[in-house]
């Protein structure tokens, strides 16, 4: 009977009748209790998004699973202590992380991430290395370290080294299958990308004991394929099935995912299960059979995408897979799509790629490889059966079902299988290293070298919400609105849904003064989620666009009430507070945005602008030059930089400074500016001249050069040019206070030069 | 700009008497300046006190109770330049509370203000826009620390005064710190700030 609650529980899941879970959980818990049966209690609360409850049953439990979820539950409600402390007990030494923190890389990621939100950047950053180390497609980690700023060069961590480490692993595992079939049975479900609602459930409730005994082989393919080092994930359940044969026969179902014949196996067909059915009587055959075949569902599934591969489960468990991966990725989104969110950033991205691509190509753009530890809590990943190939064609499913598979020797399998395997591991780990590589280019702003490596991506792969975005954001970053609009548009277009890269779009457009496409965007984004904080940032933007600081002030607020990982929302209310002139407010919100995410440059920069305004200039010159060192190509950073040297009467570095910001982007018309008026203050009057008039090409339209020329001939005594530059500015509609220098300075034309003041 | 109001010269007798509009008409480029003076009255009824000037609502009003001139004190923490006041009054509901005479000073404080403008105001119904600019392009703004408004007399006599709604309006600082004008083109906004 406990077997037979076990799996409908864990189907429940699987199709988000989570009450009927938790109903039935409850009534298992009462009548087999033991800490497996909690745990897999606990994941229903999860996956119901009651982490309290998870709390609750969980407390003081000590299996390294238990305390993973307990973990998970703490961290949801935002215990960041507690759930620090059962990872990492205090009083144990913390000797190997994958003995000491439960559920091995995933756990050393949540340990991770937890070290983050407390302002422990260091000690996240080793956490996320272990976590890389031991499961080199945890993409969420190298992602992790990337924001923090000091992940390795994409092509270490996703070398052939790496990928020889996981072939290895692999192929050891497959000489060990010979487990339970039934096992199996779920593990290969499990491994499905679809199969994840599926299996996880089993596996949670399996646990410890059966794991190593039972499937050695699966545990460790999934294991290696994914580094999923949970011991109770890897715990295939074990069911106490009924005899092979019919679990066989049910679970053969053999969902048609082998159509897609991809590179990868093309003789290996995921397809045992399928087969099996074929094979009905010849149990013990099949059983041999099932072990390669779901070695090899395994390894295919693992490395090869296809929609097909995903509902391989066994009949039984056999569900619609692209459901299941689908709402497999989705759950693990953490509801939906706000990636954005501070917490597990775990998989942010890929619901809301998986979203965008066909669902049923299981395509992890990021290799999740978490797998089944996640998915004892339910609502990490399943990842474990995201393959994903980086081209279509290439990898095949290993699914590819024949009944040729039968026939075929099983030593030959076995090979064959871990050619397939290596040829799929260094698929993933290829466009994993793109990727990777990409990502941490632009988030060390490099942002040109950013966009050579996305452009190596191949065409489906570029052409999904992520990557654009990305792309977009590194366009924004070189300042290139133009371009980045293009981009972000086109990935808005793509995948409507996601809305991790929304807020920057909505800044692109304020700064392009887009007034009408900002307002449908926010309108948009409100419509989609408005539990979001980019969908509020951008209609704070467009509010603060209308110069309507007040109301754009709410709007930030709220998404910071919405997120408060969210450093940009602070920043952005920062601005705001600047604009309305209330520096101690400002001030407030950029050091919080500071502590969320010390790389965030607007922050540094919000504060050097603030400063620059009361005067501090010393400050003011930090405080750039901080925001300068986090992104040392923006030319903007650098012109703030030399005008706070300039203030700070450093004439010499300023003009360094701004001869660089020059040098950066010719289309900058900010920093000649910036120059004429320092040269100005030098009195090199001619030397400004020239300065402004090489602008004018750039910005005929100009009032503020013109009058700064008019004031320059004055100093210059060329008083008909004077008046004729004070008249063309006059002429371009400055706003009044303005006009009203400009006209007095006009009238004291003629005047000896006592007069020539409001200048800085 | 906002000056054209006191031209105005429509039915009544007396040219360059403030009539009020329905709407309140901004330039783009200004913004209301005082969210952060202190505003003080020179007397009030309990319950009509000098919230009512500041509350964006203009079903409530400022109720004087004291001698005339009734003064309305504004405040500024530091100096801050001005352009622009305007006033929300209605003789139809108000009738001799309607002030008729108002006279706007301008100072460091208590001790040394100066009257910069009287205006006289015809039966008025909404806003009234009241500019502080002089003729001269240069004396487009104030300079000041404090502002005053003075009622100096009330339509039919009335002794005690209704204002509903009290406005002053500045120039927009430049986002761009440290700069000696303002920029306008695309080119240069776009480039900036950053955000």
């Amino acid at each position: 009977m406990e077997t037979l609650m076990v799996d409908r529980i864990h189907s429940s899941l699987r199709l988000f009748m989570h009450r009927n879970a938790i109903f039935l959980c409850e009534r298992l818990c009462a009548q087999f209790p033991s800490e497996t049966n909690l745990q897999l209690l606990a994941t229903c609360y999860l996956h119901n998004n009651q982490p309290y409850a998870a709390y609750h049953i969980l407390k003081g439990k000590k299996l390294p699973e238990s305390r993973y979820l307990f973990a998970m539950s703490c961290f949801r409600m935002n215990l960041l202590r507690e759930a620090e402390d059962t990872l990492c007990p205090v009083n144990e030494p913390n000797i190997e992380s994958s003995i000491q923190v439960p559920s091995g890389a995933t756990g050393n990621y949540l340990l991770g991430v937890i070290y983050r939100c407390t302002g422990r950047m260091s000690a996240a950053a080793e956490q996320f290395t272990q976590a890389l180390t031991v499961d080199p497609l945890l993409w969420a980690a190298y992602e992790e370290l990337c924001i923090l700023g000091v992940a390795e060069d994409a092509d270490e961590c996703f070398s052939e080294a790496t990928a020889l480490r996981l072939q290895q692993e692999h192929a050891s595992t497959s000489a060990l299958e010979k487990s339970n079939f039934a096992n199996e049975n779920r593990i290969l479900s499990s491994s499905l990308p679809s199969s994840l609602g599926d299996i996880i459930p089993k596996q949670m409730k399996q646990l410890h004991a059966n794991i190593t005994a039972e499937v050695p082989g699966y545990h460790h393919v999934r294991g290696t394929a994914l580094h999923v080092q949970n011991s109770t994930t890897s715990n295939i359940v074990q069911f106490d099935t009924p005899s092979p044969a019919t679990a066989q026969t049910s679970s053969i179902v053999p969902p048609p995912l082998f159509r897609n014949v991809h590179a990868y196996q093309n003789t290996i067909s995921v397809d045992a299960p399928a087969k099996q059915k074929a094979n009905g009587a010849n149990q013990p055959l099949r059983r041999k059979y099932l072990d390669e075949a779901r070695l090899k569902k395994v390894s295919g599934r693992l490395f090869n995408q296809s929609s097909e591969s995903l509902p391989r489960r066994s009949a039984r468990l056999s569900r619609d897979t692209t459901i299941n991966s689908n709402s497999n990725i989705s759950q693990f989104g953490g509801n939906g799509t706000d990636h954005s969110s501070g917490k597990l950033r775990v998989n942010s991205s890929t619901p809301s790629k998986l979203c965008s691509t066909a669902i049923r190509s299981v395509q992890v753009r990021k290799g999740k490889p978490r797998a089944t530890e996640n998915f004892d809590e339910g609502s990490r990943n399943e990842v474990i059966d995201e393959m994903w190939t980086d081209n279509e064609p290439a990898t095949s499913s290993s699914v590819t079902t024949d009944g040729r598979f039968f026939e075929q020797d099983k030593a030959e399998r076995i090979m064959s299988q871990d050619s397939k395997l290596a040829v799929g591991i260094r698929e993933l780990l290829g466009l994993l290293r793109l990727l990777g590589e990409g990502f941490r280019l632009s988030c060390l702003f490099k942002c040109q070298e950013a966009l050579e490596v996305f452009r190596k991506l191949p065409e489906p792969q570029f052409n999904t919400g992520w990557v654009l975005c990305q792309v977009g954001k590194a366009y924004f970053e070189l300042v290139d609105y133009l371009e980045a609009d293009h981009y972000f548009e086109l990935a808005h277009r793509l995948s409507p849904c996601t809305l991790d890269g929304m807020d920057i779009y909505s800044t692109v457009l304020y700064h392009l003064n887009a007034e009408m496409r900002l307002s449908y965007l926010a309108q948009e984004l409100i419509s989609i989620d408005r539990l979001s904080p980019q969908a509020w940032c951008a209609v704070g933007n467009c509010f603060a666009l209308r110069k309507d600081h007040e109301t754009a002030l709410k709007n930030f607020q709220r998404a910071v009430q919405l997120d408060s990982r969210f450093a940009y929302a602070h920043t952005l209310c920062g601005h705001e507070y600047s604009a309305l002139e209330d520096y101690e407010n400002s001030l407030k919100f950029y050091q919080c945005a500071l502590q969320v995410d010390e790389r965030h440059y607007n922050a540094w920069y919000g504060l050097g602008v603030v400063y620059l305004r009361q005067e501090k200039f010393e400050f003011a010159e930090h405080h750039f030059r901080r925001a300068f060192q986090i992104n040392p190509r923006s030319s903007v950073l650098m012109c703030y930089l030399g005008m706070a040297l300039h203030s700070l009467k450093r004439n010499e570095e300023a003009l360094e400074m701004m001869e660089k910001a020059i040098a950066a982007d010719k289309k900058n018309p900010l920093p000649k500016y910036q120059k004429a008026l320092i040269l100005l203050g030098l009195q090199k009057y001619t030397e400004a001249l020239e300065e402004l008039e090489r602008l004018k090409e750039i910005a005929p339209h100009e009032s503020s050069m013109y009058a700064l020329m008019g004031k320059i001939y004055k100093q210059l005594n060329i008083l008909d040019k004077a008046v004729f530059c004070f008249g063309i500015a006059l002429d371009l509609k400055p706003p009044a206070a303005d006009l009203a220098i400009i006209k007095a300075a006009m009238e004291k034309v003629h005047l000896p030069d006592e007069l020539m003041d409001d200048d800085l | 700009m906002e000056s054209d109001a006191e031209e105005e010269t429509s039915a009544t007798p007396t040219a360059g008497r403030l009539k009020g509009s329905p709407e309140l008409t901004v330039d783009a480029d200004m913004r209301e300046m005082a969210k952060t003076a202190a505003w003080s009255v020179s007397s009030c009824k309990a319950g009509n006190g000098v919230a009512a000037l500041r509350d964006d609502n203009l079903d409530t009003y400022w109720q004087s109770d004291g001698a005339q001139p009734h003064l309305v004190n504004i405040q500024f923490q530091k100096k801050v330049q001005l352009q622009l006041v305007v006033l929300y009054v209605d003789f139809k509901l108000d009738e001799s509370y309607t002030p008729s005479k108002i006279s706007i000073r301008a100072g460091d404080g208590f001790h040394n203000l100066k009257e910069i403008k009287t205006v006289e105001l015809a039966k008025p119904v909404g806003w009234v826009h009241i500019s502080l600019s002089g003729a001269d392009p240069r004396e487009t703004f104030i300079h000041t620390f404090m502002l005053q408004i003075a009622v100096l007399s009330n339509h039919l006599n009335g002794r005690d005064t209704h204002v509903r709604q009290i406005k002053i309006f500045g120039p927009r600082p430049n986002p761009v710190p440290r700069q000696p004008f303002h920029f306008i083109s695309r080119e240069f906004i776009t480039y900036s700030t950053i955000r």
